[in-house]
């Protein structure tokens, strides 16, 4: 008789790990392009980030007629979620799982989160908007759904980069970490600048059916792009399961990284360097508009200008790092270009140039480019290897908060300034103290990574020193035993 | 289809192994669940339908 059962059990156990989502084995090797598959994760954040800054921000105020400090609170609430990535980093490091596995559970919730929020956040915003029925809807109905639904799009994104990149941290040895930090920016970028084209092209002409569909696509995006990026990447591993962690506090864990020598100064040396280069950000363009009389289409070429120096700068500082530069080297040129960059953008407006302005602002790009580079390969690097996702959650913290709040504070002084007696919004006035600041923080940034620089040269001296005659010993033998 | 008892087919997953899967899949699914039952109630309440 035929043993169906059998047949069944044999075709079902030949396919099944096949289908799994986690490799069976860690392979030494990654090749490139499963380091590409996994930077896709990086697209849906910039995505995310574009559709919650940049779109949403213009459809609520001018569409949906949302009061716009309304609007300002909402996109900042997922900023409240910022400090925790420190804490996600760290339960990702310390996960129990009968799998072995540490990154992908948290990647699989971040994704969630990031699908939930999106999937709510059109039929939320209609409601907040009094949309059809909704206007005899009570306020805290819209009021609370929004704010979930950007909560919800927050979290995940916090999450899914967090985990990610200490899941990219895991996968290649050290010499290999350049390379994959200048892949998942050129990514992030990649993702945003892609997905605002889409997004302007999608909502050329505004219908709350196609809100609905823009924001909820992007959901399904987000999901597939984040399941094609996290499939078999992480190994499984029996034997971390089998010997499972001793329980560690958040704060021991903290305060074993926070010993480490440099760590400190080193997110010190972010915050400042972050907040320094975020704060233009957003003032670029009205500063060429009103200040030196730039049309639209020209404001619109300084951002791309920015990012393709900060391009330029992600790559220079791959090929230098990849070739053993030291990071922290990197980093201070990176801030010591964006010093005078800024003093050029303040000169631009004396001179009245717009070539000034437009060199200043691919100078200030490159160095931010080399700054970011540098300061997350250092962090990397410093982390020991069983803490990777509690620095990068720190160094994540620190970055997205410092960004944060340099973006606010810089629109806060310009309402300031321009609140003033005697100001116009014609006048470069109410920008100088902004991009004075910037130049200020920047400089900060560099006395404060001076002694962290010479420090990790005086090491990396050292152990260059001691190292290098054993490898040129086991080189020589190698080459004479070849011959 | 090894013989080892604490395997199970058809994966070759260990029983907690197995488990934690479909703690995974429990857990999308309340999500899931949830998020559609929020989208529906603002659907509902900013075009409602059935009258």
């Amino acid at each position: 008789m035929f043993n169906y059962k059998r047949f069944a059990l044999a075709r079902l156990s030949a396919i099944g790990p096949r289908w799994l989502p986690f490799a069976d084995v860690a392979s030494t090797e990654v090749p490139l392009s499963r380091l590409l598959r996994l930077s896709l994760f990086q697209v849906t954040v910039g995505m995310a980030l574009v559709l919650l800054v940049g779109t949403l921000n213009r459809v609520m105020i001018v569409e949906l007629k949302v009061p716009a400090s309304l609007v300002a609170v909402m996109l900042a609430l997922p900023l409240v979620f910022a400090p925790f990535r420190a804490l996600i980093g760290f339960r990702s490091d310390t996960f129990r799982s009968a799998l072995g596995l540490r990154r992908l559970p948290y990647i699989f919730k971040g994704t969630m989160y990031q699908f939930g929020g999106f999937a709510i956040m059109p039929f939320a915003l209609l409601v907040l908007s009094g949309y059809g029925e909704a206007v005899d809807a009570p306020r805290w109905l819209g009021l609370s759904a929004a704010a979930l639904a950007f909560l919800l799009v927050g979290a995940g994104v916090h999450i899914v980069q967090t985990v990610g990149l200490a899941l990219a941290t895991d996968l290649v040895p050290e010499e290999d970490q350049p390379k994959v930090v200048g892949l998942m920016y050129v990514m992030l970028l990649v993702g945003m600048i892609l997905s605002a084209f889409a997004y302007g092209a999608l909502l050329e002409t505004y219908t709350p059916g196609r809100l609905v569909q823009v924001i909820q696509g992007s959901a399904v995006v987000t999901i597939v792009l984040n399941g094609i990026a996290m499939w078999k990447q992480e190994a499984r591993n029996r034997e971390r399961a089998q010997a499972p962690q001793p329980v560690v506090r958040f704060s021991d864990a903290w305060a074993r990284l926070a010993a480490r020598r440099g760590m400190l100064r080193l997110l010190v040396v972010i915050a400042l360097g972050t907040a320094g280069f975020g704060m233009a950000d957003v003032l670029l363009e009205p500063y060429g508009g009103q200040v030196l009389q730039m049309t639209v289409a020209q404001t619109t070429r300084l951002t791309v200008v920015l990012a393709t120096g900060s391009l330029i700068g992600f790559g220079l500082a791959s090929r230098w790092l990849g070739r053993g530069g030291q990071p922290m080297l990197v980093a201070v040129m990176g801030a010591a270009i964006g010093v005078p960059a800024f003093l050029m953008v303040l000169a631009s407006a004396v001179a009245g140039s717009v070539a000034l302005l437009i060199a200043a602002t691919l100078a200030a790009g490159f160095g931010a480019g080399l700054f970011g580079h540098g300061t997350l390969t250092a962090t990397m690097r410093t982390a020991p290897r069983d803490q990777i996702g509690l620095s990068l959650g720190a160094w994540g913290a620190v970055q997205t908060t410092a960004a944060g709040v340099a973006i606010a504070v810089g629109g806060a002084i310009r309402d300031l300034m321009l609140l003033a007696p005697g100001t116009t919004a014609a006048g470069a006035a109410p920008y100088i103290p902004v991009f004075a600041l910037e130049a200020a923080l920047l400089a900060l940034a560099l006395v404060a990574a001076w002694p962290l620089w010479r420090q990790r040269l005086d090491r990396g001296q050292n152990e260059t020193s001691l190292e290098t005659k054993p490898s040129a010993v086991g080189q020589e033998s190698m080459v004479t035993t070849e011959a | 289809m090894s013989n080892d008892p604490d395997k199970v087919w058809p994966t070759g997953l260990t029983l907690r192994e197995a488990e934690e899967v479909h703690s995974y899949l429990i857990d999308g699914t309340r999500v899931f669940g949830v998020i559609a039952l929020i989208a529906h109630v603002l659907v509902a309440v900013s075009t409602p339908w059935l009258g």
